[in-house]
This record gives C-alpha cells, sequence and structure tokens, in this order.
C-alpha cells in the first residue's frame, strides 16, 4: 500500500471536498481517501495496481487541480564557465537527466539555473556534480525552501482576494446608495437628479448595470467552478451564489428593456444591487477566510521554520559551511554556542545544554556530552559539541513530527466526516428548497415574479454552506498545532474525538508512574554468603538482561565497584526472573512465582520480602543452586509529576488504573503514594492487552499511557494509546498520541486539550449550521406566511453567509489561547 | 503573460457585453435616455389628436390652451417665454365653485393670481427656454420637455404624466389612454386637472362642497414613500 498526500487546488467549500473524495475512493485500488478542505490537501492509501498519475486524473475530470506534495525545494545555482545558448543548453540537460529533478532552465543571459528538485530523491551535490561534469563551474548557491513558497503563495492569495474585494466594494457601495437612497424616506439623502429613478429610469437602470459588471467581473470564479459544478450534478457553494446572481443580474437587465419599452414600474424590479453586494460580501468573507487558515496553520510554518538552513562540517579538520541538503550521514558536525542543531546525531566531542523545548516543550536546558544523542532544531546553549549526522532530512525528530502534526491535521473526525456528507446532501436540498419557494411564492401571489425572484435569490444565499466545511478542520489544525506546541502529538481526528470520552486510564508503572531508573536499596543474605558476594553474583547474572530493575542491579553493583563475572549461560525467563550460570553455580534471580516454580523456599526471608514491598520496593529473590541465597530490593521512585497528574484526572471524573508486572504489595504501595484507584499487579507483558480488554467490557472508554516500546500490544488494544516520554519510531507507530516529554502531567494536558478541541467543533457547526437552519425558513418565507413576519432581503443574507465564516473561523482561532493545566510548567 | 492576455480579453468581453446591453437598450428606448421625457411627448401627441376641438392658441399664438370637455378649467403652456408674463405654464379654473364653497379671494397666497373669477396657478420657466415661437401645441410642449425637463414627472399608480405647476397643482393625462398598465385596469382617467387643496382650504373652501372637483385622496411619491396626499381633482375620460 501506498500512501501520498496531495495538494488540491480550486476547492471552495465542503461540497467540493466531498465530491473530491467520492470521486476518488470510486477508483479501484483505492484502500482510503480523505479531503482536508482548510490544508487543502488530499491524503490517500492505494495499492500498486493503481498510478498516482490516475488520481490525478480523476481529480481534474471533476474539475480541481491536484498536484504531487512533494518536498521540492527550489535553488538557484549560478553557473560559471558557460559561452553561449547550446551551453546553457547542455547543463540543462545534464540536470534534467537526474531523477527526482522535477524541472530545470538555464538562463544563458543570467548565467543561472533554476531548478525544482526533490531533496528525497536528488541531493543538491548531485545536481552541481552533474554540472561539473557537463564542464561547468557550479558556483554558490541561492535557495528558496518550500515552506517559504507556500507562504509565499499563499500570501498572494490572500493579496489577491483582498484585491478583489476592495475592488467590488468600490463599485457595489455607490451601487448601494443609489438603489437604497429613494427608498429612505426618513432623511433626504443626496442624490443625482440625472439618475432619479421615477424620472429618469432608464439612465437609473444602466447605471446601477455599469456599476454592476465590473463586480461580477471580479467574481467571475463564482461563476466558472459553480456553473461547472452545477451541469456536472454537483452542485457546490460557488453554484448558489452563481445561480442566485445570475438570476438577479439577468432579470434586472430584462427589467431594463421594460423601462426603455415604457413599463417604467419596472424601475422597481431592479435587482443590480442585490448581486453586487452579495458578491462583495462573499468575496469579504473569502478574504477573512484566507487570512485565518493562514494563521490556523501557524504551528506546523513554525515547526518548518525552525530548522536551520545551514550546518558547519569538518572535513580534514578544516569547518565549512554547507546548505542543510548537502549533508550526509556520518559527516561530522560543529556547532557553536547559539547555534541550532541542523540534523539529528550523536555527540562525539565537547559538551554542552540543549534547549529542546521548541521540540518537547521542556524548558530546562538537557545537558549533553559524547554519546548522547541530539536532535535537529535544537538550540545549543552554552559549550561548542561535534557530533555525527545519524538522521537527516526526512528522517530526523522534526521531520517525523512535523509529518505527524501535518497527518493529524488532514485526518478526518467521524465529526467531520459527518458534517462532509451532510454538506454533500445540503446544495442540492437548498437548489430544490429555493425552486419550490420560488414557485410556491409565484403562484401564492397570483405572478408576483418580483416577490417570487426574491424568495428564491434570498435562499439560496442564505444556506451557503461555506463555513460547514471550515468548522471542524480549522479546530483539529488549531487543536494539533497548539499540541505540537506544547509536546503533545495527536496523531489524528479520530484520536482527538475518542480522547474527550476517556473515562479510564490505565497507566504502567515502571518509567511512567515511576522515573524508570530503579536503583538497589538494599542487600539482604539469606545464609552466610556475604553481602558483596551476594550483589555480584546478581548483578553479573543480570548482566544480560534488558530489564529496568536488572539493569539497576547491575549498576548498583558497578557503583559499589565489584567486578562483574561472565555468564556461562543466560535465560531471561519474562514475568519472572533470569536464569544464569557462573562459575559453576546455578544462579536465579527473580520475584517470587519464580521461586514457587523452582521450588525453593523463601522461609525466614518471607517477612522481610513483605515489609520491603510495603515500602514501595521489589525484593528480587536470588537462589544459587537451588537454595535461597538472599534478597536484593531494588525500588524506582515515583516522579515528581505523578500524584498532581493523577488528582488531575481525578477531577475530571477519570478512574486510574496502574498496570504492573510488579508483586502486589509493591505495587500496592506505589499505588497509595500516588493516589490510584485500581491496581492490576503482577500482569505479565503479554497479559496487559487482556487487562484493558477487561476494563473496555465494563463498558468503559480506556486509555492507556506506556512508554510504547513493550506496551505496544496494550496499547493497540486501548480506546487510546499514549506514548509518553518517547519520540521514537516505535512510540509514534504504536501510539495514538505522542507526549514528547516524561511529565505525568502532559496526560491529564493532552484529554483537556481533546476536550476543547471538540468543544470548539461543535461550536463551530452551530456557528456554521445555526445561521442555515434559521435563515432558510424565513428567507423562504415562513415568518411571512405564517405571521405576516419580515422576509430575508438577498443583501442581508449574504451578510449572514460572510459573518457565519467569520464567526467559525474566530471560534477555531480561539483555540490558541488554550494553556494546559500543567501545574509547575 | 498569458494570464494577463486572458484577463485582458476577458475584461474586453465584458466592456462589450454592457455596452450592447446599453446600446440596445437605448435603441429600443427611441434614442435616449430620457425614456420618461420621450413617451410624454408621445403620450401628449396622442391627448392633442384625441380632442383637436379642446386645444387653441392663446396669447395672440405665443401659447397653446387645453380646455376641458366642460370648459371649467384650462390648461396653458407657452411656446415663447415672455418676461412681462407671469406664468408660461399655468392651470386656470372657474372660481365659481370654490367661491360657492367658502373661498375668500383675498386669502389666497400671493401665487395665486385671481381676476375675472378665474384661479390662476402656475410656474415661469427658464429664461432662454425657447428661441423662437414654437408653431405648434406639440412643438411648444416638446420645446419644455427639453428645457425645463424637471416639471415632468411619472405619475407610477396612475401611469400618468404630468406637468407641475407649483405648489403640488398639476396637470396629468393618460400614457395609454386604453389601459393603465399599473393597475392593469381600464384607463377611465385620460387628462386629469389636480389643484393643491390646502391654500384654498386655508381660505376658507370647504372642499366637500366644491361643485364639480372631486376631493379625493392620491397615492403620490415623497421622499422615496408612497403617501395618500388630498388633491381637488377634475378627470376627464376623454376616449
Amino acid at each position: 500500500m501506498e500512501n501520498k498526500t496531495l495538494d488540491i487546488r480550486g476547492m471552495t467549500c465542503a461540497a467540493c471536498a466531498q465530491r473530491i473524495e467520492k470521486t476518488v475512493k470510486k477508483l479501484p485500488g483505492i484502500s482510503q481517501a480523505s479531503v482536508n478542505l482548510a490544508s487543502e490537501k488530499l491524503f490517500v492509501e492505494y495499492d500498486s495496481s493503481l498510478d498516482l498519475s490516475d488520481i490525478k486524473a480523476a481529480v481534474s475530470r471533476i474539475g480541481y487541480e491536484a498536484a504531487e506534495k512533494t518536498e521540492y525545494s527550489d535553488v538557484t545555482i549560478p553557473i560559471g564557465g558557460m559561452t553561449c545558448a547550446a551551453c546553457a543548453r547542455r547543463v540543462e540537460k545534464a540536470i534534467g537527466k537526474l531523477e527526482g529533478v522535477e524541472s530545470s532552465s538555464v538562463n544563458f543571459a543570467t548565467e543561472k539555473a533554476t531548478v525544482a528538485y526533490d531533496p528525497r530523491k536528488v541531493r543538491l551535490s548531485a545536481i552541481k556534480a552533474a554540472i561539473e561534469k557537463a564542464g561547468y563551474q557550479a558556483l554558490e548557491v541561492n535557495k528558496a525552501d518550500a515552506a517559504d513558497e507556500d507562504r509565499l503563495r499563499k500570501q498572494k492569495e490572500i493579496k489577491t482576494l483582498w484585491t478583489k474585494f476592495i475592488t467590488s466594494a468600490v463599485f457595489s457601495l455607490p451601487l448601494l446608495y443609489i438603489a437604497m437612497a429613494p427608498m429612505i424616506s426618513f432623511i433626504r439623502l443626496p442624490f443625482l437628479s440625472a439618475i432619479e429613478p421615477m424620472n429618469y429610469p432608464l439612465a437609473y437602470a444602466l447605471t446601477e448595470l455599469v456599476l454592476t459588471a465590473p463586480v461580477i467581473g471580479v467574481g467571475y470564479k463564482f461563476y466558472t467552478i459553480g456553473f461547472k459544478a452545477l451541469f456536472q450534478r454537483s452542485p457546490n457553494m460557488d453554484s448558489l451564489i452563481a445561480i442566485g446572481t445570475t438570476a438577479a443580474v439577468l432579470y434586472s437587465i430584462y427589467n431594463t428593456f421594460q423601462i426603455a419599452a415604457g413599463h417604467f414600474m419596472a424601475v422597481d424590479a431592479l435587482y443590480f444591487e442585490s448581486a453586487g453586494v452579495i458578491i462583495t460580501l462573499i468575496l469579504l468573507g473569502k478574504s477573512l477566510e484566507a487570512v485565518s487558515k493562514g494563521r490556523t496553520s501557524e504551528a506546523i510554518k513554525k515547526l518548518m521554520g525552525l530548522a536551520p538552513k545551514t550546518a558547519v562540517i569538518l572535513e580534514n579538520g578544516q569547518e565549512k559551511e554547507i546548505p542543510i541538503d548537502e549533508v550526509e550521514i556520518g559527516d561530522v558536525i560543529l556547532v557553536k554556542p547559539g547555534d541550532k542543531i541542523p540534523v539529528d546525531g550523536t555527540v562525539t566531542g565537547g559538551h554542552t545544554s540543549i534547549d529542546e523545548s521548541m521540540l518537547t516543550g521542556e524548558s530546562m536546558p538537557v545537558d549533553k556530552k559524547e554519546g548522547d544523542p541530539v536532535y535537529a532544531a535544537s538550540l545549543n546553549t552554552t559549550g561548542v559539541i561535534q557530533f555525527k549526522a545519524e538522521k537527516i532530512g526526512s528522517d530526523t525528530a522534526l521531520a517525523q513530527i512535523i509529518k505527524l502534526v501535518e497527518d493529524a491535521q488532514g485526518s478526518k473526525a467521524p465529526i467531520a466526516q459527518m458534517a462532509d456528507i451532510v454538506s454533500g446532501y445540503f446544495v442540492p436540498v437548498v437548489c430544490v428548497i429555493a425552486l419550490l419557494a420560488g414557485i410556491g411564492w409565484y403562484f401564492g401571489t397570483a405572478g408576483d415574479l418580483k416577490f417570487a425572484l426574491t424568495i428564491f435569490i434570498s435562499v439560496l444565499v442564505i444556506a451557503c454552506p461555506c463555513a460547514l466545511g471550515l468548522a471542524t478542520p480549522t479546530a483539529i489544525m488549531v487543536g494539533t498545532g497548539k499540541g505540537a506546541e506544547n509536546g503533545i502529538l495527536i496523531k489524528g481526528g479520530e484520536a482527538l474525538e475518542t480522547a474527550h470520552k476517556i473515562n479510564t486510564i490505565v497507566f504502567d508503572k515502571t518509567g511512567t508512574i515511576t522515573e524508570g531508573k530503579p536503583k538497589v536499596t538494599d542487600v539482604l543474605p539469606a545464609g552466610s554468603i556475604l553481602k558483596d558476594r551476594l550483589l555480584q553474583l546478581t548483578a553479573s547474572a543480570e548482566r544480560g538482561s534488558e530489564h529496568p530493575l536488572g539493569q539497576a542491579i547491575v549498576l548498583g553493583a558497578k557503583e559499589s565497584g565489584l567486578t562483574l563475572l561472565e555468564a556461562e549461560q543466560f535465560d531471561s525467563l519474562t514475568g519472572r526472573g533470569i536464569k544464569a550460570r557462573l562459575e559453576g553455580e546455578d544462579i536465579l534471580a527473580g520475584n517470587r512465582k519464580l521461586m514457587d516454580e523452582q521450588n525453593i523456599s523463601l522461609a525466614g526471608m518471607e517477612e522481610i520480602s513483605d515489609r520491603l514491598a510495603e515500602e514501595g520496593k521489589t525484593p528480587m529473590y536470588v537462589a544459587i543452586n537451588g537454595e535461597l541465597a538472599g534478597i536484593v530490593a531494588v525500588a524506582d521512585v515515583v516522579k515528581e509529576s505523578s500524584r498532581a497528574a493523577i488528582e488531575r484526572l481525578h477531577k475530571m471524573g477519570i478512574e486510574v488504573a496502574m498496570i504492573t508486572g510488579d508483586n502486589k504489595k509493591t505495587a500496592a504501595a506505589i499505588a497509595k503514594q500516588v493516589g490510584i484507584d485500581r491496581v492490576l499487579a503482577e500482569v505479565l507483558p503479554q497479559d496487559k492487552s487482556n487487562e484493558v480488554k477487561k476494563l473496555q467490557s465494563e463498558n468503559r472508554k480506556v486509555a492507556m499511557v506506556g512508554d510504547g516500546i513493550n506496551d505496544a500490544p496494550a496499547l493497540a488494544q486501548a480506546d487510546i494509546g499514549i506514548a509518553i516520554g518517547s519520540g521514537t519510531d516505535v512510540a509514534m507507530e504504536s501510539a495514538d498520541i505522542v507526549l514528547m516529554r516524561s511529565d505525568l502531567m502532559d496526560v491529564p494536558a493532552a484529554i483537556d486539550l481533546s476536550k476543547h478541541t471538540i468543544r470548539n467543533i461543535k461550536q463551530n457547526l452551530f456557528w456554521a449550521f445555526g445561521y442555515n437552519v434559521i435563515g432558510i425558513p424565513i428567507a423562504a418565507g415562513m415568518l411571512h406566511l405564517l405571521f405576516n413576519g419580515p422576509l430575508l432581503n438577498p443583501m442581508f443574507a449574504a451578510a449572514a453567509m460572510s459573518l457565519s465564516s467569520v464567526s467559525v473561523l474566530t471560534n477555531a482561532l480561539r483555540l490558541k489561547r488554550f494553556k494546559p493545566d500543567t501545574g509547575k510548567r | 503573460m498569458l494570464e494577463n492576455k486572458k484577463v485582458i480579453t476577458a475584461i474586453a468581453a465584458g466592456v462589450l457585453v454592457v455596452a450592447a446591453i446599453i446600446f440596445l437598450a437605448v435603441e429600443s428606448a427611441g434614442g435616449t435616455l430620457d425614456v420618461v421625457g420621450k413617451r410624454s411627448v408621445q403620450s401628449f401627441d396622442v391627448i392633442l389628436n384625441a380632442i383637436p376641438d379642446q386645444v387653441s392658441k392663446e396669447d395672440g399664438g405665443k401659447a397653446f390652451a387645453l380646455t376641458a370637455p366642460d370648459g371649467s378649467v384650462r390648461f396653458i403652456w407657452t411656446g415663447e417665454t415672455a418676461e412681462s408674463s407671469r406664468f408660461d405654464v399655468k392651470l386656470q379654473a372657474d372660481a365659481d365653485p370654490f367661491i360657492q364653497a367658502g373661498l375668500d379671494t383675498g386669502k389666497l397666497p400671493k401665487d395665486y393670481d385671481i381676476s375675472d373669477n378665474v384661479i390662476t396657478v402656475g410656474v415661469k420657466l427658464n429664461s432662454g427656454s425657447f428661441t423662437g415661437a414654437e408653431e405648434s401645441a406639440l412643438s411648444a410642449y416638446e420645446g419644455l420637455v427639453k428645457n425645463d425637463r424637471s416639471l415632468i414627472n411619472y405619475h407610477t399608480d396612475m401611469d400618468h404624466f404630468g406637468v407641475k405647476l407649483g405648489g403640488g397643482n398639476m396637470f396629468e393625462w393618460a400614457k395609454d389612454l386604453e389601459i393603465n398598465v399599473t393597475t392593469k385596469q381600464a384607463q377611465d382617467k385620460d387628462i386629469v386637472f389636480v389643484l393643491s387643496p390646502e391654500p384654498l382650504i386655508a381660505a376658507g373652501v370647504d372642499p366637500q362642497k366644491v361643485e364639480g372637483w372631486l376631493y379625493a385622496p392620491v397615492p403620490v411619491m415623497e421622499n422615496g414613500k408612497k403617501v395618500q396626499v388630498n388633491k381637488f381633482l377634475k378627470p376627464f375620460n376623454i376616449k
């Protein structure tokens, strides 16, 4: 299965997005397709029977443009050594042959090559090498990155929309004035007598026509897109505007000729100003939408802008500054104080403190020395370090986070899917309502065409579902972006929607509630064996173990200055302990279960073991040659934030459980310390997911919080899997929410963010739908029919629609003010 | 470049369409933007031809008069402006019915003329309205339309053209003698002499007692709003 993201151009509303989704889903080989109106992207999963060009062609056939979302970079390379146009052609050909080069154009006059290329497929150094191979010099480059290109494109779009709106307003304001001024009886407004409607009706009508024409001109897209969609039997928002305003203009032109023919009272049946003002107000709404959309995606842009553009590598002991695209794996990179880390890697020399807050939200700088990992976009504060590049380009943690957030913003929450389905049917239904209302009133008023037309236009305009398509994606964009700013990575709209329903959270103990760095607290020999010997043997046996408890014992022995022995044999007994052979002796180290299985008596040490457990320590029984040799107790400190986080979850009405392989007493002691409601102790790793299932069978919505590596089945089983304190591939794969820091307070923060986002979505849907639901019956004349109440002027309908879009976007942007309650942040 | 060409082509096409509509509309209006003025001349001509016996020359041929079929009131319009004349366009009505109804002629406003038992109301035209004497009643009216267009109006509800004579006094005639296109009823008021009642009532007239004149509300547009205004009316159905 292939996953691709395509940029879609030409969408104007949810109906467009719905239509594209439906069309793509019909293609054979498509497994999933989802369109995000706010970010203008199509996310598609398909098998090898289908080519991407088929998908693009299908989208193009219904009137939209699909462009492959690539991380194309544009670069301008000055070329030396060209002597004529033929040289330019040669260089162009040499560059164009490279796989990954989208386009290349060499200008002999300016001596520059402009190249668009996919940096994942071809490196800048390879392009330069091709130029050199062709016999020319590739000089210092000038590069624009995709984020800047995207920003410029969006800015141009916003500027175009504002220009259209202002142009439209310049003509529609006087149009509105000359239409309204003669009708205002309480004040005599200045009016040009030469176009006074009662005395000069033809001049009046033609003046209105001349003022309307430019407004129609700047709003041409409503007609080209709207009518095209209508003729393809998939009317969208533009279709409603196009039909409504076209009806108004054509009817007004007809009445203009009626006036010319001597039917002067036709001057009362002119609707030029309705058409003009509708277009102007909708353009205003679109302009504000474009500005707001740009702001909703600020989080992604911020993340994209974090990475530095150059890196200083050490080549033969010399410092060399190169564009970041030219960094290769294995390069040794020098980072000075104040510089940003360019790519992911491991420190090979020096030591410093690095501010990783832009990635994790953690404000305290992290000390780094040889062997420690560093991440792209983090900020080197104090020292000078060298590090070896290990992950570059799209493999860095930053790139993965960006991708994760982008994918999350593109994914659909179930509530959004519902909104899309509704909007898909909404427009055709509205057209029918408008037609029925118009026809009904025409006959109901004994042929008053003017009245019927007003009703018809008003229903079309007030029913525009412009805001509906924005209601959910804007909130998700802002919400996931806000989460990313605070180190909370939510992987999808569905995760967001489910998270707010959680009523039970299961925490893994070690490394989640506790620091995950257990230490040896007690070494208690059972018989004549010496303390140090007991520790030495246990630690030597545990050397092969990856379990944190085993590693704590190894560390404890090293810290005590003990030499570790080589094990002749080692076996890990999952959920119970380890078995090893050292210096001819059989060593068993593990929990009570292991001792019971091996029939090793714990007499004399049971009380001690219970006491240790009640103190929250984990007693590891050690047996040598089938006899109990003693107990090594290990304790893992509870995280500072654990208690506070669990208290916060309780305040949110969430029950908290803890799951651990540790013994019941130890688990109970830890649970008491932090306020856990339910303890699931002595659970084998393979049984964790069953425990989660049991909780779910009690009709609960369960979230599981773990470190993602050995908790993967439980994370997958849970309604929401939350990986904490890790940005690794495994964690990102298995969890629905990834918390970049090890702070447990991020768990209630994530739930809180989810609740706020879902609430925001519901509010947006209210604003989007509310205007339509209330407005359609009024526009259709229901109040007038039942209570002789007011009708809805088409211009007021247009104003209401623009207000609806602005309301939704403004409300979505309120989410930016969300501050997670993280205690000490 | 191609984008600019498309934009220019689109704008040019738009301008052509609008220009075509304007051209066709003006042509169908008879080559003029002042469709009310033009149609008023046409319909006035119809009136003049419908009652030629009621049309006469006045003032030594310098003016023309249209007399009501009962002879009680006349509409007079000049074909040649003169400094000496008080009114160039006027309504002359028999004062007797008003005197019988209580009119004290001494209390009439200064812009009302009363002599020989005739009440005259009217307006002076712009100086230089006519360059020479108009030979026909129609051409004199045409001159009026051309040079003092503000005196001409269209009364939508009645489907009438009218000449404003100051102070709410008017002479109106039907756009079409057959049908009132506003009400879609037969036109039964082909010509109407209209007098403003307020100055007459202020001078002592009891409006209900004026013989031969109808005292009734008439819908008029005032500042964009339709209001009912009482008038003294003398309508005639000439066809």
